[in-house]
């Protein structure tokens, strides 16, 4: 695709694509409720509520995208730890998360937890951030801890010898490379991520599938409200893969994909 | 057949270190001691512990028993005083056989990490450093490139320049050429001359003889992890008496 002049350089083109399609993600964000306003009956009279449902599952979708990214990291940290009670905690958590259900957790997380301890009581929204969070987060530590192995020994070896800390090393070479060759998969688990929002109907939290739903429920129109929900969700998840290609090739210093 | 004289002022002291790994005993009771300025070239068949000794050295592996002290500082066997061991390791820079330049970070980048880093020093001041040190190394166009970008040669002396940047007391090369097509050994070879004649004090094991002969000042030669001769490189390519080193030079000079 060549939007950008041949001229610019391949950094400077990655880097106007992603704000490109920051901007994308944002107008479509605040203005959705024009174009399907504009949309027959019975798109066009619920076109309020669509945008409210879209800016919840995207405000879900950042909220604990960004968080499952840091427990990602900190969970694929633990298990490569020297320490084995760090590296049991990790596998423990990656285990049961992995091992269950969304929709459990979800659900667990909303209604159980406040059972158990009263302070862990949540808004249906936060609880499912959550929730959405930590499951994304264990999928993220195992894509991170495959991308901190794959760093040639060498590379640690070098950083030590000239005297860098191991935080140091983690911070400047190790981590840096691992993100790299970690960045398609983790692009996957959050549009995976995406689509695994709708499952915050399920406590009541009124994002896009749960508004198309109560719509489809109080129009009997099934066909245009689902296929107009599923198309809010492929131009959302088209955005969101505009962006991470462009910060793959960001990334990209070998020019693979120039 | 006279040995070495002992050098004079001890950089590096290395006192009856052992290491194994597993069953394999690499290094048997090596004790020698390195001076301030001096060129020594390690040389020995492949397995013989050369590499394991300079990587015993700045601590990459951590020998079973004996003591390394260098220029005063002492790391036991089993001691992991991290603050020391990076003390140790940035007085001590190491050339490696593949390089290992950061690939995500361009040439000046990867020269300029560890000054910043761990010196402190500012950012200006450590890419006008760093531009010095390539000038130094011949590749002063070359500053904004990635590592892929350079040929095998190139990336050796970006390596070089960066072991440099942290104005170390001794450089190691672990096989610096072993790694690099035959055209581009000459211009590696070349800055490590340059670094020998301004008077750095260097451990280098390689297999190039030419080299040994030329620029060393002492030759280890190491064999099942004990060093069996430490000669001046006249003796020991001139008039070598031992039957198993004169077969390994005949080896090598094929």
């Amino acid at each position: 695709m060549r939007v950008w002049p041949a001229r610019w350089s391949r950094q400077w083109r990655s880097s106007a694509s992603m704000a490109l399609a920051a901007v994308a993600l944002i107008l479509v964000l605040w203005l959705c409720a024009l174009p399907l306003s504009l949309l027959p009956e019975p798109i066009g009279s619920n076109a309020d509520s669509f945008a409210d449902g879209v800016r919840t599952t995207v405000a879900l979708t950042l909220l604990a995208g960004s968080a499952g990214l840091i427990i990602g990291i900190a969970a694929a940290v633990a298990k490569l730890s020297r320490w084995l009670p760090l590296r049991w905690c990790a596998a423990l958590y990656i285990w049961v998360i992995r091992g269950t259900p969304l929709l459990i957790q979800i659900l667990f997380t909303f209604f159980a937890l406040p059972v158990i301890a009263p302070s862990l009581q949540m808004s249906d929204f936060a609880s499912a951030s959550v929730a959405l969070a930590f499951n994304v987060g264990a999928y993220n530590a195992e894509v991170i801890r495959g991308g901190l192995l794959a760093v040639p020994r060498g590379q640690l070896e070098a950083a030590l010898s000239l005297g860098l800390s191991r935080l140091q090393t983690f911070l400047y070479v190790t981590f840096p490379q691992a993100f790299k060759i970690a960045l398609p998969p983790l692009v996957n688990n959050v549009v995976a991520l995406l689509k695994d929002s709708s499952l915050a109907y399920s406590v009541g939290v009124l994002e896009l599938t749960n508004v198309g739903n109560r719509i489809q429920a109080a129009t009997f129109q099934p066909v245009p409200i689902l296929i107009a929900t599923a198309a809010i969700y492929l131009l959302l998840t088209t955005v969101m893969t505009q962006f991470s290609d462009a910060v793959e090739r960001r990334f990209d210093v070998e020019g693979h994909q120039a | 057949m006279k040995s070495a004289a002992p050098p004079p002022v001890p950089l590096i002291v290395v006192d009856r270190v052992n290491k194994r790994f597993g069953a394999h005993h690499v290094l048997r009771d090596v004790s020698t001691a390195f001076a301030a300025g001096q060129v020594t070239v390690i040389l020995g068949a492949s397995g013989s512990g050369k590499s394991t000794l300079l990587r015993i050295i700045n601590r990459l592996e951590q020998q079973d028993s004996g003591d390394v002290v260098v220029d005063g500082i002492e790391i036991r066997a089993g001691q992991a005083d991290t603050r020391r061991l990076h003390a140790l390791r940035s007085e001590i820079g190491m050339v490696f056989q593949q390089f290992n330049l950061f690939p995500h970070l361009t040439v000046l980048d990867n020269i300029t990490l560890a000054p910043r880093r761990v010196r402190g020093t500012r950012r200006e001041q450590a890419q006008r450093e760093a531009r010095e040190l390539l000038a130094r190394v011949g590749l002063t166009e070359h500053a904004h490139k990635h590592p892929f970008a350079l040929s095998g040669g190139q990336q050796q002396r970006v390596a070089i320049a960066r072991a440099l940047a942290m104005q170390p007391r001794v450089l190691l090369f672990d096989e610096p050429t072993s790694a690099l097509d035959p055209e581009m050994v000459k211009e590696v070879l070349d800055v490590m001359k340059e670094l020998a004649r301004s008077g750095m004090t260097m451990i280098v094991v390689t297999h190039e003889i030419a080299f040994a002969r030329e620029v060393g000042d002492r030759i280890l030669f190491l064999e099942q992890g004990q060093i069996l001769q430490d000669a001046l490189p006249e003796d020991f390519f001139a008039r070598q008496q031992d039957p198993r080193i004169r077969a390994f030079l005949g080896q090598v000079a094929r």
